[in-house]
C-alpha cells in the first residue's frame, strides 16, 4: 500500500544546523514516533513537509502526490496540532472556528460537535483561556472534524502533567482506531512506549533509524537476550546519545 | 479569496484599521498639511498587520488549504479597499469644499495644500508608498514590521513636505489653484497619481508574492 507520507532526500542548511538527507516514511493506520533530542531537527523536518520552511533538496509525497503540486489538496486531507500553537489567542473558539470551517470541503459539523463534547472544550473561551492540553485538543478536534486522514503533531505533549499526557495518547489511540494515521514528534520518549506503532529517530540533522517499534527495539536494545529485561525507547535513546557523544564519526 | 477576506476581517485585522478611516476628514481642517490624513490612515492600516503578527496569522494561514500567494493576495485586497474607501472619502470631502464650503470664512486664508485634484493624486502616492515600502518590505520576513514601517513614514513625510513645497515654487502655484481653469491639468495629474498607485501596487504585490514563497517561516 502506497505510504501516506514518503520523505525522500530532504537537506536543508542553516548557519548552525543542518538536515541531511532525511529519508523516511509513514505507513497508512500507524502512529510515528518521530523522536530526537531538542534541537535534533524534529520541528525543521515537520515545518519542511508542511511547507513553512524550504527544503534546499528532497521530495515530499502524501497519498503518493508530489506536495509541492498538489499542496491544496492535499493540505484538505491532513491536519496539524503542535504544543506551542497559539494563532488568534484572544479571539472566541467559535468566531476562529466559524472562519476556519469555511475553508475545508469536507468539514463535519456533527464531528466537530462530538469532539467539543468529547474534549470538553467551551467554544466562548478564548485559545489563550485554555490549557497547554485543551489548545492541542482544539487543534485536533479542528484537524478530526475535516476528516484529515493524516495528523501531524509538533510536541503536542510539552508542558502536560503526566495525567493530561495520558489522557491525549488515549486519544491518539482513538483517532487511529478511526482509520486517521499520526505522525508525532516528542522528545518525551515515554509518550511513545504507550501508543507508537512506528519510530522515526533523528539526531543532528540525520535520521539515524525508522523502524516498525518491535524491529527498533529489538535493533537497537543493549538486552537482546530476554524478553523480560528488554530496553525501552528511552533506555535506547539515552544510550545512542551518550554512544554519539563519543563517537562523532558517525555524524 | 473571499474566505480569505472574511478570515482578513474577523480574525486578523484591528479595529483601528476601520476606525482610522476618519482621518480622511482632515480634508476639512483649514491651514493644516492635509496630506497628513493619508498617512494616519495608512498607520491604521497598519495595526492590522500588527494584529495579524500578533495573533500568529501567517502560520496559521499557510497551513490552510490554499496556496501562498493567496494569503499576500488578501492582505493586499483588504489594504487596498481600505485606501480606496479614504480616496473616495476624501474625494467626497475635496468636492464640497471645491464648491459648497469654496466661500467659507475659515478657508480664506491658507498657505497650506487645498484640497484639489493634486491633493488627491498625493493621497494616492502616500497610499502607493505604504504598499511598496511597508506591505512590500514586511513580507520580506512576514514577521518584521517596524524597520518598513519607519521607512514608510519617512517617504510619507517627505511627500507631504513635497506637497506643501512645490505650489510656493515661482511658476508652480497652478498646482494649489482653485480656479476652474486650472483644472484641466490638475485631472492629468490626479491621473499619473492613479496610475502610479496601481503600478506601484501591482509591483509590491508581486514582489510579496514573490517573497512569501521563498522564506521560511
Amino acid at each position: 500500500m502506497e505510504p501516506i507520507l514518503s520523505v525522500n532526500g530532504l537537506c536543508k542548511q542553516y548557519p548552525e544546523f543542518e538536515l541531511k538527507d532525511v529519508t523516511f516514511e509513514v505507513e497508512r493506520g500507524s502512529i510515528m514516533g518521530f523522536i530526537g533530542r531538542n534541537g535534533a531537527g524534529k520541528t525543521t523536518t515537520i515545518k519542511s513537509i508542511l511547507n513553512l520552511v524550504h527544503p534546499s533538496a528532497g521530495t515530499i509525497r502524501y497519498f503518493g502526490l508530489d506536495f509541492l503540486e498538489h499542496e491544496k489538496e492535499i493540505k484538505q486531507r491532513i491536519g496539524y496540532a503542535a504544543g506551542t500553537a497559539n494563532s488568534y489567542k484572544k479571539k472566541k473558539i467559535k468566531d476562529i472556528v466559524a472562519v476556519t470551517k469555511t475553508f475545508y470541503d469536507n468539514w463535519d459539523e456533527d464531528t466537530y460537535q462530538h469532539y467539543l463534547e468529547l474534549f470538553e472544550l467551551k467554544e466562548n473561551k478564548t485559545p489563550e483561556q485554555l490549557s497547554e492540553g485543551m489548545k492541542v485538543k482544539l487543534n485536533l478536534a479542528l484537524s478530526l472534524s475535516h476528516k484529515a486522514e493524516f495528523l501531524i503533531l509538533d510536541e503536542p505533549t510539552n508542558g502536560l502533567d503526566p495525567f493530561s499526557r495520558d489522557e491525549l495518547l488515549d486519544v491518539f489511540q482513538e483517532v487511529v482506531k478511526s482509520g486517521a494515521t499520526i505522525l508525532f514528534s516528542t522528545h518525551i520518549t515515554s509518550d511513545l512506549d504507550k501508543c507508537a506503532s512506528h519510530i522515526t529517530y533523528i539526531r543532528r540533522g540525520q535520521i539515524i533509524a525508522s523502524l516498525p517499534m518491535q524491529e527498533f527495539i529489538q535493533t537497537y536494545s543493549a538486552n537482546t537476550g530476554s524478553d523480560t529485561d528488554t530496553d525501552n525507547i528511552e533506555d535506547i535513546m539515552l544510550r545512542l546519545e551518550k554512544e554519539a557523544r563519543h563517537d562523532p564519526i558517525t555524524e | 479569496m473571499i474566505q480569505l477576506l472574511n478570515k482578513e476581517i474577523k480574525l486578523a485585522s484591528s479595529p483601528l484599521s476601520f476606525l482610522f478611516l476618519v482621518f480622511a476628514c482632515m480634508t476639512f481642517i483649514p491651514q493644516y498639511p492635509i496630506l497628513v490624513g493619508a498617512f494616519f490612515v495608512s498607520f491604521g492600516l497598519f495595526h492590522s498587520f500588527q494584529a495579524a503578527r500578533e495573533a500568529d496569522d501567517i502560520h496559521y494561514s499557510v497551513l490552510l488549504p490554499i496556496a501562498k500567494k493567496d494569503i499576500v493576495t488578501s492582505k493586499y485586497i483588504f489594504s487596498v479597499t481600505l485606501e480606496i474607501t479614504a480616496f473616495f472619502l476624501n474625494t467626497v470631502f475635496t468636492i464640497l469644499r471645491m464648491t459648497v464650503l469654496k466661500d467659507a470664512a475659515a478657508y480664506q486664508t491658507n498657505v497650506m495644500m487645498f484640497p484639489n485634484p493634486v491633493y488627491l493624486a498625493f493621497v494616492l502616492i502616500i497610499f502607493a508608498e505604504f504598499n511598496y515600502f511597508f506591505i512590500r518590505l514586511f513580507f520580506k520576513t512576514a514577521y518584521y514590521f517596524g524597520k518598513p514601517f519607519v521607512i514608510f513614514a519617512v517617504m510619507a513625510f517627505l511627500t507631504v513636505g513635497i506637497g506643501e513645497t512645490l505650489h510656493h515654487i515661482p511658476g508652480l502655484s497652478f498646482l494649489n489653484s482653485t480656479n476652474p481653469a486650472d483644472l484641466p491639468v490638475q485631472l492629468i495629474i490626479l491621473l499619473c497619481g492613479i496610475l502610479i498607485y496601481i503600478i506601484v501596487t501591482i509591483l509590491s504585490w508581486k514582489a510579496s508574492i514573490k517573497s512569501l514563497e521563498t522564506i521560511d517561516l
